[in-house]
């Protein structure tokens, strides 16, 4: 994937979301992680990925 | 509180206006070319008119060049053209010149990027300068050449005619009223432009709502010129903060507002100061510093849908706003002028039919959405215009550190040379297995130029030049008689044409002008053998190329001429 091509996927997947609106957004992007571990096929892959999101997130932006 | 406010270090001439002669309030003489805004594109429009020996009047309503640094980022491309219009040493020696920037979420560096650079290149990547300065060198240029630019300051245009022949403008000035005649008006008033208005016609597309203060402070600061960007920064938490070097200590820098914050409070010097002394708090400068200018910016996406309109060309803001994310916005403008000021100078000359000005047009809004469409993604990472955006901006901005792949999306896709591949007037042309197709610029190459004069290393956009150029690729500059007749017919024509040899070794001494290949370089880059022939335009770009037999490549270049200038 070209970085072109990254910046295609991440404008629609931004796009498709705002569609959407804010309430339906934590469940499209549920539905889209299982989808992509269930294309990914491979589950050390997907554990890993999961580890990965999981990392130093931190849910409030400070005021 | 009170806060003492500094000026700009840059004392710009006041210009008194001036009537011409006027028969009952009529300018007597009527011209070729009017050009309304003295800005960085209508000075470029011109200068780049004059290197063909076409007169223009250009008219400002200020008295002096602009106040405020705005475009601040100028970029190679915008520099090959300052070039040829021989105003750049003023670039070159004030310009702060920068190959790359950093991007940083809350404490880490998420992203370290680069521009082009190599050792293949002539000019920077890109220069930092005021747009006063910008302008101050323009305007000392085409002082030079004031023989062919007359400028009329303090001279407000207060209505439009335009008919299939021209146009007539009644000007105001503090001297008096008066109105003028002109076969071409050539738009380059800016975003506001009151020839736009005055035509009845409406910039489309997007605008967005994320607004960003803009302050210049003068801060004596040793640090480095490169873009620094700050995401959700530990000084001012939830915003996004720019940081770029000026000359002269001047140091802007852009924050994003939150959309509940008033635009009005927000711009006061009160609240202004201390978030930007929490940024040079955390970045570490300390050295005294004072406020020079606040102001506010929103991006738009922006563009007429046609930038011909009978008589009336536009240009520069006129025609296109673009964001500020990605400096594309007076480059571009430049560009156009690059774009319009041989067409507009064939045509005046009776070299070329009209419709070649219509490519003007077809390929500047094409270079318009190619413009806006990376201007866009680069303002929907810097103002997110939607909690999606956000969302996922903070995700990549937070995953950047750790996992290199999705850092390309942080990365602001600064302005370059757009080509243009589907312009009506690239000619047909050979296969190629790689280098510039017809519509692109040509990549930069260092070379050996031969003259008259002897032989000096130099590079290959030194030999664009006010006329069409064929580049004729040979082992020692040889031209077999059907190439070397071009110069002849097209003489004849009186189209302004050099055959320039390019040799892949030093060739025998003569007085015509060539050039050779002296790093080994320039071959591959064009993927040329002996035989190769490129034609290339006045601002630059391939008309058309061709290899293989001569007889059919000295046909094929001159039918490309015949088909873009349908004279």
């Amino acid at each position: 994937m070209t970085d072109s091509e990254l910046d295609s996927v991440y404008t629609h997947l931004c796009k498709t979301m705002t569609g959407l609106g804010e309430a339906n957004g934590p469940l499209f992007l549920a539905r889209f992680a299982l989808l992509a571990i269930e294309r990914i096929g491979d589950a050390q892959a997907s554990l890993s990925l999961i580890d990965a999101a999981g990392e130093n997130v931190s849910a409030s932006v400070p005021q | 509180m009170s806060v003492e406010f500094k000026p700009y270090p840059f004392e710009a001439k006041q210009y008194a206006a001036r009537l011409p002669e006027l028969k009952g309030g009529h300018e007597a003489q009527r011209h070729a070319v009017t050009i309304v805004g003295g800005g960085p594109v209508g000075y470029a429009v011109a200068l780049g008119l004059a290197k063909h020996g076409v007169r223009s009047v250009l008219i400002e309503a200020d008295e002096s060049v602009c106040y405020g640094s705005r475009a601040i980022c100028i970029s190679r491309r915008s520099l090959e053209i300052i070039e040829r219009l021989g105003a750049l040493e003023g670039f070159l020696t004030k310009g702060l010149p920068w190959t790359g920037g950093r991007s940083f979420y809350r404490n880490d560096e998420v992203l370290h990027f680069t521009m082009p650079q190599d050792e293949n290149q002539k000019l920077p990547p890109m220069v930092n300068l005021a747009q006063y300065h910008i302008e101050q060198f323009l305007l000392d240029a085409a002082e030079r050449h004031a023989d062919l630019i007359d400028i009329r300051w303090r001279t407000k245009v207060t209505s439009v005619q335009h008919h299939a022949h021209g146009a007539t403008l009644a000007l105001s000035t503090p001297e008096g009223d008066y109105t003028l005649d002109t076969d071409w008006l050539v738009a380059a008033d800016g975003g506001r432009s009151t020839v736009r208005e005055a035509l009845g016609l409406k910039l489309e597309g997007t605008t967005y709502e994320g607004r960003y203060v803009i302050v210049d402070i003068l801060l004596d600061s040793a640090r480095p010129t490169e873009r620094l960007a700050y995401f959700d920064p530990a000084s001012n938490p939830g915003s996004t903060v720019l940081v770029h070097k000026q000359p002269d200590n001047v140091w802007r820098i852009d924050y994003q507002l939150r959309d509940d914050e008033d635009a009005d409070e927000a711009i006061k010097p009160g609240n202004v100061m201390p978030r930007v002394q929490s940024l040079l708090d955390m970045m570490g400068d300390k050295a005294p510093w004072s406020p020079v200018w606040i102001t506010i910016y929103k991006a738009n996406a922006l563009t007429l849908e046609r930038y011909r309109h009978g008589r009336v060309l536009f240009a520069g803001d006129a025609a296109h706003l673009v964001p500020i994310f990605g400096v594309r916005g007076a480059n571009s403008g430049i560009d156009d002028a690059d774009n319009l000021a041989w067409k507009l100078a064939w045509v005046v000359k009776g070299l070329a039919g009209e419709t070649l000005l219509d490519s003007y047009s077809d390929e500047r809004v094409y270079a318009a959405h190619e413009n806006l469409s990376y201007g866009t993604k680069s303002t929907e990472f810097m103002a997110p215009p939607s909690f999606a955006f956000d969302l996922m901006r903070t995700a990549v901005l937070s995953l950047a550190r750790q996992h290199a792949a999705v850092r390309s999306l942080i990365n602001p896709r600064q302005t370059s040379a757009i080509a243009y591949l589907a312009s009506p007037l690239n000619a047909a042309s050979d296969t190629f297995a790689s280098g510039p197709p017809p519509g692109a610029v040509l990549p930069e190459c260092p070379l050996t130029i031969v003259d008259r004069d002897g032989a000096r290393e130099g590079h290959v956009t030194d030999l664009v030049a006010p006329r069409f150029t064929a580049f004729y690729f040979s082992e020692d500059g040889a031209t077999p008689t059907p190439i070397a007749a071009l110069e002849t017919t097209l003489a004849e024509r009186a189209l302004p044409f050099a055959l320039v040899p390019l040799a892949q070794r030093r060739p025998a001494d003569t007085p015509r002008l060539s050039a050779w290949d002296h790093t080994g370089r320039l071959f591959p880059m064009y993927a040329a053998q002996p035989g190769t022939l490129y034609l290339v335009r006045p601002d630059g770009h391939v008309l058309g190329r061709w290899h293989g037999d001569v007889d059919a490549t000295a046909a094929h270049a001159l039918a490309a001429l015949d088909h873009a200038l349908r004279a």
